[in-house]
């Protein structure tokens, strides 16, 4: 499998802007190595993505509209630079109104200059303003995130399931299930999987024959731990067989392609 | 060189007359999208309006060598109709405007030729309507309201898997669907 292949599956939600947070980030990580078929890919979904917008009903806007419009761009249209006339003999008070523009001329340049600052003053308040407010938002979403993992493992009502591996090892792993917040699976004393690869967690349903359904991706930290949140899972707990964790390569994969390294019944 | 990029060319020199001609050529899908998102028809021409003033001040950061106008210009209306719909405040939406940026420029696909306006969208509409209910609901809960497959998924009460397959395949139906009407 090649690398671009993890990503072909999301190109068309990623134009969409449908991705979640953590695939997103990591198909423009990917795009970022300067990947020249899947920016293709991109920029045809793109086109593709703003033909949808030839599906809304009819409207039109009203007469005013353009008015208003009009008026804007007109008024501000006359500032362009205009070709002085030649050729003619100018008279002493068309010379002094002349005189008089330029300077009023000169005065509008120095304001408008002042204002032009101005304004690049207050375009680069509001960015901070927008970069603070977005770095408040990631954090109040991580706090959700800490305080619905916490929820989910506390809960008497989240359903345990322990993870067991083939052959005896260290680590330890689990999954609670809570019907209506979410899945959180954790892990001890974990392996670190092999560079360019992650551990990604399965949902096996309960019928026969039916496709493994792709979730999470993990990588634990330097002492084998990691704690991962499944807001919505890809198939509800009544129709999940058991929870799987398989070896994959970095951003995922559609299908598992390695053994099952821990796995554990649902019911 | 396509109409559009003539009249982008004197908007380049401040030809308010090529700005009147793209927005006689252009207005009334933007605004039939922007109305779809925001639902409201006050806020819709006030969105509207932002996007072609944004147009007349910002021509230059459409380079119409790298792509079609009528797209970029559908997917700067689609990113400001959003915008609106998901600040709050008329202070919000200022700060974001001011501190946001233009979409990039995309190359049609090859299979892609002139079409008018009435034809595009009669044969987008059709495709649309080809899909099963619920994968036309996906797709535009995701296109016309900016939901998440996340989002999505809890909307429609179906599994996260089954809602990403349903966007995909409707998306790429529909390409299908485009590429076929393009050859015959």
């Amino acid at each position: 499998m090649s690398n671009c292949d993890q990503f072909r599956d999301q190109i068309e939600a990623y134009a969409l802007g449908a991705l979640d947070p953590e695939e997103r980030a990591g198909l423009e990580a990917h795009l970022a190595t300067g990947c020249v078929a899947c920016a293709k890919a991109v920029n045809e979904a793109r086109w593709l993505v703003s033909q949808l917008a030839y599906s809304a009903p009819d409207a039109k806007p009203s007469d005013m509209l353009k008015g208003r419009l009009m008026q804007t761009v007109r008024a501000e249209g006359d500032g362009k630079p205009r070709q002085a006339p030649r050729g003619h003999v100018v008279p002493m008070w068309m010379s002094a109104a002349v005189a008089a523009l330029l300077i009023f001329s000169v005065y509008s340049a120095w304001n408008t200059r002042q204002l032009e600052n101005e304004i690049r003053l207050a375009n680069d308040r509001s960015a901070a303003l927008l970069a603070e407010r977005r770095k408040a938002e990631e954090q109040l979403s991580a706090a959700k995130r800490e305080a619905m993992t916490t929820m989910i493992m506390m809960d008497p009502a989240s359903h345990k399931i322990d993870l067991w591996g083939k052959d005896a090892h260290p680590e330890t792993l689990e999954a609670k299930w809570h019907s209506k917040l979410g899945v959180c699976v954790s892990g001890d004393k974990v392996a670190m999987p092999a560079a360019d690869h992650v551990l990604q967690v399965w949902f096996i349903p309960k019928k026969e024959g039916a496709k493994p359904m792709p979730s999470a991706m993990i990588r634990p930290d330097a002492s084998g731990k990691f704690v991962v949140l499944i807001l919505n899972p890809p198939e509800p707990m009544d129709d999940t067989k058991s929870i799987a964790i398989t070896e994959e390569p970095a951003g995922g994969s559609a299908w598992p392609t390695s053994p099952i390294m821990w796995s554990g019944n649902v019911t | 060189m396509s109409l559009d990029a003539a009249l982008l060319s004197r908007l380049l020199r401040r030809d308010v007359s090529a700005f009147e001609q793209l927005y006689e050529r252009h207005s009334r899908l933007v605004y039939r999208l922007v109305l779809r998102i925001v639902q409201q028809a006050a806020t819709s021409e006030e969105v509207v309006q932002d996007i072609f003033l944004q147009l007349w001040r910002n021509a230059k950061h459409y380079d119409s060598t790298r792509g079609p106008f009528a797209p970029w210009l559908l997917t700067l209306a689609r990113n400001r109709a959003l915008d609106h719909l998901r600040l709050k405040s008329e202070r919000q939406r200022r700060l974001e405007e001011q501190a946001d940026t233009l979409p990039a420029v995309f190359a049609a696909p090859d299979y892609e030729h002139e079409l008018d306006e009435k034809r595009r969208a009669e044969r987008v509409r059709a495709l649309m309507a080809s899909l099963a209910p619920q994968q036309k609901k996906a797709i535009e809960l995701a296109y016309f309201e900016g939901l998440s497959h996340s989002e999505i998924a809890a909307t429609l009460k179906e599994p996260l898997g089954t809602v990403k397959s349903w966007i995909r395949n409707g998306l790429l139906r529909l390409k299908e669907g485009l590429q076929q009407q393009a050859n015959t």
